[in-house]
């Protein structure tokens, strides 16, 4: 059932325009799209403001969404020619349907015209003359997950009491700007020099042995759900002093280990670049990818899972600070690895924890182990292009899933990882 | 400084410890809840409060404790 149709545009007038480079987050996804499209609507992604016993006219939720795109100039931010144009006024389409998730759906599927197009889009689901839900698709150039989860947090309080939170927010134009400066430079030359470090001494590429196993079209998406990784994840943190994500990046690094048998594993997680003040709160495209490495060495299943843990903290902190890097550093800094060590190298593996919380409870045996009758499997999506060979995501309480290149990895194997990953944490929770 | 440090502390990990339980910890911070998110942000505010640069090549077990960041900052 689609009812989808469109009522108008709403007209917003913010305060000042102007043009500026990228800032190392809009420039990573900018490369990041480049190399995706045309599958680049890949990167497109929504929220579904529900309004339920509160719900709003379509004027009030109008009024809303223009105050919304006037505070954070990323949401009237355009691409040209490489830079950011921000505009000063506009007028935003708005779509109007009868569900929120045929909605998100529709305003989600095509691919944005960077250049043309403003880089939200926004559509209201009424019922009656009222507002139910507000659906929100970002250009993940304006919004990252966090950034979005700012985005609506805004929204709701101008709903609400007519205004946003009081500060100002970080701007992208502003931190371009300090990243160009002597502040900006120091950072990134520090980032720099681990990339450079620890490209010297990591394999190739993690996934360097063909599956024999190539589907078409090759990149297959195998969903675990599983709340046991969650429940023992929980309780590895609180057992070992540490946070549900380490847990998890460590676990799957010991799987890449197992998988590949690569001893030195290094992976990009994606990190939020939200620690510093002058960027937290920002409704913004501040992820970018870190790197992790970690020395696994010997039979993983021999290695105390502890210890691993005790090992990937600090390179977990290194690998936070390497992510709020200059992209263009980056290229460089690898273009001299690969002169000097007479390849390329690239690990295409990836890790996006994308939960929101981190709150870790320690979880008796009996709840772990009846969770696990709960684990299922589905494939949830293939298609042509990826620019990785192999991305691990986290999601909810918990969906782990591996979307990988079956030339590198066969559907088969992404099956091994995902039910070795639950052994593994299962097994180290209860040990 | 021992206070003010349980203040950034407090503050990284949005309010989750007060800077008393900070203080009055006797197990590193990790193991009260300080993920490694607030412990990027406590390095941030240490290096923007202290003009310090906090290298994070070595051994970092000074991160977990106010005591440990105290004689860290003394050191300089």
């Amino acid at each position: 059932m689609t009812a989808t149709g469109t009522i108008g545009t709403i007209a917003f007038a913010g305060e000042r325009s102007g043009d500026a480079p990228l800032t190392w987050g809009q420039r990573a996804i900018w490369e990041a799209i480049e190399r995706t499209a045309p599958d680049d609507h890949y990167f497109n992604f929504g929220r579904v403001v529900r309004l339920g016993a509160r719900p709003a006219s379509v004027d009030g939720a109008r009024w809303a969404l223009a105050r919304l795109v006037e505070r954070h100039e990323s949401l009237r931010t355009l691409v040209v020619d490489g830079r950011q144009r921000v505009r000063t006024c506009g007028e935003l389409p708005v779509a109007v349907g009868d569900d929120p998730d045929v909605l998100l759906a529709e305003l989600t599927a095509p691919a944005f015209d960077y250049a043309r197009e403003w880089p939200l889009r926004v559509g209201l689901v009424t019922s009656g003359a009222d507002v139910t839900h507000i659906v929100m698709v970002f250009c993940h150039l304006a919004a990252d997950g966090l950034g979005a989860e700012e985005a609506v947090r805004d929204l709701r309080l101008l709903l609400l009491r007519g205004e946003p939170r009081g500060s100002r927010p970080p701007q992208p134009m502003d931190i371009a700007h300090w990243q160009q400066a002597r502040d900006g430079r120091r950072v990134a030359a520090e980032a720099a020099a681990h990339w450079d470090r620890e490209h010297r001494r990591i394999p190739q590429t993690m996934f360097d042995v063909p599956s024999g196993a190539g589907e078409r079209p090759p990149i297959w998406r195998a969903s675990l759900r599983s709340p046991a990784i969650d429940l023992a994840a929980q309780r590895l943190a609180v057992k070992h002093g540490t946070s549900t994500s380490n847990v998890l990046l460590t676990a799957v690094t010991a799987m890449v280990a197992r998988t590949t048998g690569h001893e030195t594993v290094a992976m990009l997680p994606i990190v939020s670049n939200r620690f510093r003040a002058d960027t937290r709160g920002a409704v913004s495209t501040m992820s970018q990818e870190g790197l992790f490495t970690l020395d696994v060495r010997a039979d993983v299943g021999k290695v105390r899972f502890g210890e691993l843990l005790g090992l990937a903290r600090p390179a977990a902190l290194r690998a936070y600070r390497s992510a709020y890097h200059d992209p263009a550093d980056r290229t460089r800094v690898l273009d001299e690895v690969a002169r000097d060590r007479g390849m390329p190298v690239h690990p295409y593996c990836c890790f996006n924890d994308m939960r929101f919380a981190d709150h870790a409870v320690y979880r008796d045996d009996v709840l772990i182990r009846r969770a696990l009758a709960e684990t299922s499997l589905t494939w949830p999506m293939s298609q042509e292009q990826l620019n990785c060979r192999f991305c691990v995501h986290l999601s909810g309480t918990m969906d782990v899933s591996v979307t990988a290149d079956t030339r590198w990895l066969s559907r088969r194997e992404m099956e091994e990882f995902l039910r070795g990953l639950e052994d593994l944490l299962v097994e180290a929770a209860l040990r | 400084m021992k206070q003010r440090l349980a203040e950034l502390v407090s503050e990284s990990c949005d309010g989750q410890l007060t800077p008393a339980e900070v203080l009055a910890a006797s197990v590193p911070l990790s193991y009260l809840g300080v993920t490694s998110l607030a412990q990027m942000r406590l390095i941030d505010a240490i290096e923007r409060e202290f003009e310090v640069e906090i290298d994070l090549g070595g051994d970092v077990s000074f991160l977990d404790s106010v005591g440990g960041l105290a004689d860290w900052l003394a050191a300089r």
